[in-house]
């Protein structure tokens, strides 16, 4: 593919993308006034969305998105890290997000700190894992 | 062989994920979003934050149910793993004896969780069961009902009889794959049959005992029926492993929110297990091929 259409397939994603995300922000209900972010997305719907999970999800898509571009316009090649497995990018960030989600656990269970601060050993974990495995 | 790579296979693809988001990942994000609200009924949900992860980490029940469910899987790993290598090795290598053990090895595998539950609930009853019966008249009181060694000495049994054929059939498939020249050059050698045992056989059944391993693993961590119709998790706590928790926290108590944090983070274990089994067996792969 020419260069010129990639630019308008990263542009029609980005486009959609930020259109889901401006469509979650304006289901977030209002209170008093106020912007409820915890809120109820659906009132009386059965499978419970509200901001911050969705904002997850999209998050996710987001990265599952950006990866596969990386993959079709960079393709690699497998390499052995310090665990001694093949990995590529897929994989080290699979590892990545496994990894947070035990690292949030732990820090949930065992810091006694803010949640969002478990976001810094796990940013630390995604360097190693990228750089080293 | 030239393999001809191209991406538009994956469009092939989208039928099963379609299927998969329908049948697995909106019921996952269900979950989810369950794990994070707490609601009284009526689909009427308040934000919760991680209150519930919270919970269930500091819950003593579920740090006892996963502290139960890791000594079982240990103690599983541990009778099925040794003993199912020393049968492979004494099964006869061909002939008529060698398919009729296989077929009889191979039976318990196919029995129905639920029916191996209910054998194993009746052998191990003080009153009309073999077990129990003889157990209680030769040697002391047996009651899975009451005492809780006696219902871990069964339900460890139990396993033990449903799954150690597993890695017999996998031990005894990697054996017969080893080539009879490493034998010859053991001969040669005048090695010992624990030398045999230790250099030629073991680093050859690597790989099956690996899978092996896994398996088993990833089976008994997860275990619910077995020990849900033979003790139902009883006497008190005591059998009371991960899934069997779970599902009195999420049917029986009907609490959701709990019920969905805790099934994430045991989620999460079965992912760590499953990407361990997938890395395994592609690494196995690729060594196979370029031998």
């Amino acid at each position: 593919m020419p260069a010129s259409r990639w630019t308008a397939l990263y542009a029609l994603t980005i486009g959609v993308m930020v259109l889901i995300l401006a469509w979650f922000a304006s289901l977030v209900p209002i209170e008093d006034g106020q912007r409820d972010w915890t809120g109820q997305l659906v009132e009386g719907g059965w499978m419970a969305w509200s901001f911050p999970v969705a904002l997850f999800f999209w998050l996710i898509a987001a990265t599952l998105l950006t990866f596969t571009f990386l993959a079709l316009r960079f393709p690699e090649t497998p390499r052995r890290g310090v665990l001694g497995i093949r990995t590529t990018r897929g994989d080290r960030l699979f590892i990545t997000l496994l990894g947070a989600a035990f690292l949030n656990i732990a820090w949930l269970g065992f810091s006694g700190q803010p949640q969002w601060q478990g976001l810094l050993p796990s940013l630390i974990w995604a360097i190693g894992v990228f750089r080293f495995v | 062989m030239r393999k001809v790579q191209n991406n538009g296979a994956w469009l092939l693809v989208l039928p099963v994920f379609l299927l998969v988001a329908f049948s697995a990942v909106i019921p996952l994000m269900t979950v989810v979003n369950y794990a994070f609200n707490d609601s009284f009924g009526e689909n009427e949900f308040f934000w919760n934050g991680f209150d519930w992860f919270k919970e269930v980490i500091d819950s003593d029940r579920i740090r006892g149910a996963l502290w139960r469910q890791f000594l079982f899987s240990a103690i599983v790993l541990l009778i099925e793993i040794p003993l199912g290598i020393a049968i492979a090795l004494t099964l006869p290598k061909r002939g008529f004896w060698a398919s009729l053990v296989l077929v009889l090895l191979a039976m318990p595998l196919v029995i129905p969780w639920n029916v191996v539950g209910t054998i194993w609930q009746v052998f191990a009853r003080g009153d009309i069961g073999l077990l129990g019966v003889v157990i209680t008249s030769f040697w002391a009181d047996f009651n899975i009902g009451r005492d809780p060694l006696s219902a871990w000495i069964v339900v460890v049994m139990m396993d033990v009889w449903h799954w150690t054929s597993l890695v017999v059939l996998l031990a005894y498939a990697g054996l017969q794959a080893i080539p009879e020249a490493y034998y010859q050059a053991g001969r040669i050698d005048q090695a010992s049959r624990w030398a045999i045992f230790r250099f030629i056989e073991l680093p050859k059944l690597k790989g099956v005992l690996l899978i092996a391993v896994l398996l088993r693993f990833m089976d008994s961590f997860m275990i619910y029926t077995e020990p849900f119709v033979v003790t139902g998790g009883g006497p008190g706590q005591a059998t009371t492993f991960l899934s069997i928790d779970l599902v009195k926290t999420a049917l029986g108590q009907f609490d959701l929110g709990p019920a969905a944090a805790f099934s994430l983070m045991y989620f999460l274990v079965v992912l760590l297990m499953s990407w361990v089994f997938y890395t395994v067996m592609t690494a196995m792969d690729v060594e196979g091929g370029t031998q």
